[in-house]
């Protein structure tokens, strides 16, 4: 019989490029996690936990362990799609564990959107993504000739917006030329290139399997995430404004109730391609139930985004931003109904 | 608070017109939208088909309202004109435009979903103050609020300027479009102001144009000798100088080069050194400062002369944040 603790650590396998182009990937129970980089277990129900300074990745049955590198790492955003030669070059790291939070809220990203591993790429395209989001709702302003005012607000409301979305802490965010790289006039002649002829749609023209809309894939990794992150986003609601007034307080508590309603309806989410049991759901109804979660995934993100925004406003803005948390609520109920329904026909017209 | 009853007419090519009128209220639980043109449930359901792809283009979405729309009588078979007319009224009565935005409109699409409107179905007919869709007008839902069409092969930007009568002069609008310039490979670098076109416009002015953009691609430092550019201007005459920074800025937002508003820019500036990047101060504060009042919506970005700052209304800045808008008094272009 030999005994576990005489094996060694097994290396974790193409791990070097942790740091540099992947923050984090899954490594084999067992195995160490390469130096510099800290290790988060994922249980099956979406539990995380840190392993400090293990020498050895304990895992137990069923969970998953990804090991990351703090960073610091750099990504060059597009803060307007229509603007390709402005671009933001920030910096930001996954700093040391909060010692307040109960979860750290990227342990929690990890958890609910990494599959496998997390290529800095993919990190930053979301990270452009929400920064867009918030840019053209109002939520963040960098408007042209920004003046040193504006600019501040614009960096801590990016600040606060990371961190509450993605767990990262933005070191430096400076505005840069994309000139030397981009060159929109070449983008826009390819444009007119491709467009004159629109008869080949046949073989390049579709999407990769990749990129295709999986309903059955998307749904699932949809409803994970509203099934792990609501609780966490109502913890927030609680934490980050302290109501005034009475009547901010009955506000607050309304919003929280209706969350909660969500929440138990999302535990609780009929299978996708199931009209009731054992009788199957055409397959239009499935994509119908698959685009709902997923538009249900946008109000989870403007969510966390509203957070970010509530633990930086004054007074003067609370009332605003309840009325807007009040919208991206009826949003989440109207999706988690259509995903629930069997038929688009069955709203009363 | 937006009106919840919106009207915009649609004149058809025959010289009749419709009207479309969309009306929002508390959703409680019935569908989105809903459409109704009498005799028609067919048109009514291309009708509602229309708005759902076209809302697929705004930023953010409210379930909780149900917006009704209906036309007062039946189209002609195979007349397409009333979709603009739709998505603009479902866009006004949500608040997502200004509700004098588009009193009429023509225009219809295959691709709403992008937001472009392929063109229009009035003929070479062109009568007073509408909005016609399609190369030439109104090619992309975005340009009512001066933005570039993200997918198209020529980019183009408007900025507005208050007009110098002030009171009831309004405002104009200069749009810039820039298409890549192909240049063969032993041709000799062109003459930037060559590039430069403003059609219907008196020579003196397109002059002034050529030398105002030529010069504020100099201080850009990566726009010379990229760009053929078209510059058009709104309806209606004007004088004077303080259309140049809306000028500028339009261009820089056509050429990718700038942070781009929310809403529209408005700007009023002139310089006698673009090549530096320098904005001049112009005349008119007060009746200008009024109109920016009356004009500016949530999202728009106001850039004004530095040497304004002192000058400004009492509250004027204020005023402009509570309706939404930002002003910056700027003495430079560019970012800081």
């Amino acid at each position: 019989m030999r005994l576990g603790f005489f094996k060694r650590a097994a290396p974790a396998v193409d791990a070097c490029e942790l740091g540099r182009t992947v923050v984090a990937l899954t490594l084999p129970a067992g195995s160490a996690p390469p130096s510099g980089c800290q290790a988060v277990v994922v249980g099956t129900d979406g539990r995380t936990r840190r392993l400090q300074a293990a020498r050895r990745i304990e895992a137990r049955e069923g969970e998953t362990a990804y090991a990351f590198h703090p960073g610091p790492y750099t990504a060059d955003l597009q803060p307007f799609e229509t603007a390709p030669e402005i671009g933001l070059r920030t910096s930001f790291a996954i700093d040391a564990p909060d010692p307040q939070a109960s979860q750290q809220r990227f342990d929690l990203y990890l958890s609910s959107e990494v599959t496998v591993r997390l290529e800095l790429a993919a990190l930053a395209a979301a990270i452009e993504a929400a920064l867009r989001h918030e840019l053209a709702t109002g939520g963040l302003e960098l408007p042209p000739c920004t003046t040193l005012d504006e600019w501040n607000a614009f960096r801590q409301g990016l600040n606060q917006l990371l961190y509450m979305r993605f767990g990262v802490t933005v070191d430096d965010c400076v505005p840069v030329d994309l000139g030397d790289t981009r060159d929109y006039a070449r983008e826009l002649g390819q444009r007119a290139q491709a467009a004159p002829e629109p008869a080949p749609v046949t073989e390049e023209a579709r999407p990769a399997a990749a990129e295709r809309f999986e309903p059955a894939l998307e749904d699932a990794k949809a409803l994970r995430r509203l099934f792990l992150e609501l609780p966490c986003l109502m913890c927030g609601l609680r934490l980050a404004a302290m109501p005034a007034a009475q009547e901010q307080f009955h506000r607050q508590q309304a919003l929280l109730q209706r969350l909660d309603l969500v929440s138990v309806g999302v535990n609780a989410m009929p299978a996708l391609a199931l009209a009731a049991p054992g009788q199957a759901l055409p397959v239009d109804e499935q994509l119908r139930r698959a685009r709902h979660s997923r538009r249900a995934c946008v109000s989870l993100d403007e969510a966390w985004a509203l957070l970010a925004r509530l633990r930086q406003a004054g007074e003067a803005a609370l009332a605003q931003l309840y009325g807007e948390a009040e919208r991206i609520v009826a949003n989440l109920e109207a999706d988690c109904a259509g995903r629930r329904s069997v038929s688009s026909d069955e709203e009363t017209p | 608070m937006t009106p919840d009853t919106v009207r915009c007419r649609c004149p058809l090519a025959d010289g009749a017109s419709l009207t479309v009128t969309a009306t929002r209220r508390p959703r409680m639980n019935r569908a989105d939208v809903k459409c109704s043109v009498p005799d028609d449930a067919r048109l009514a359901g291309r009708m509602q088909q229309v708005l759902r792809l076209a809302r697929l283009t705004e930023a953010s979405f409210d379930s909780r309202d149900q917006v009704v729309l209906s036309i007062d009588r039946r189209p002609p078979e195979g007349e397409r004109g009333w979709e603009l007319a739709a998505v603009l009224a479902d866009r006004m009565v949500r608040g997502l435009l200004r509700p004098d935005a588009a009193l009429a409109a023509n225009g219809w699409s295959d691709a709403w979903e992008r937001g472009r409107v392929d063109g229009h179905t009035l003929g070479a007919m062109q009568a007073g103050d509408i909005v016609l869709g399609g190369p030439g007008g109104l090619p992309h839902l975005g340009l009512l609020s001066g933005h570039a069409d993200p997918s198209a092969a020529v980019s183009s930007a408007r900025a507005w300027f208050p007009l110098h009568s002030g009171v009831e002069g309004g405002m104009g609008w200069v749009e810039v479009s820039v298409h890549p310039l192909a240049r063969g490979a032993g041709q000799d670098a062109v003459e930037e102001e060559q590039t430069i076109a403003a059609p219907d416009q008196d020579a003196a002015r397109q002059l002034a144009v050529r030398q105002v953009l030529s010069g504020a691609r100099h201080f850009d430092g990566r726009a010379l000798g990229r760009w053929r550019s078209v510059v058009r201007f709104s309806a209606g005459e004007f004088a004077g100088r303080s259309w140049e920074l809306a000028l500028v800025m339009a261009d820089r937002l056509a050429r990718g080069r700038d942070f781009v508003p929310r809403g529209r820019l408005i700007a009023s500036g002139c310089s006698s050194a673009w090549h530096a990047g320098r904005v001049d101060t112009v005349d008119g504060v007060n009746p200008k400062c009024a109109l920016l009042l009356r004009e500016a919506g949530p999202g728009d970005r106001i850039l004004l002369p530095r040497a304004w700052q002192e000058q400004l209304p009492a509250g004027f800045a204020e005023q402009l944040r509570m309706q939404g808008a930002s002003l910056a008094c700027v003495e430079r272009i560019g970012i800081i």
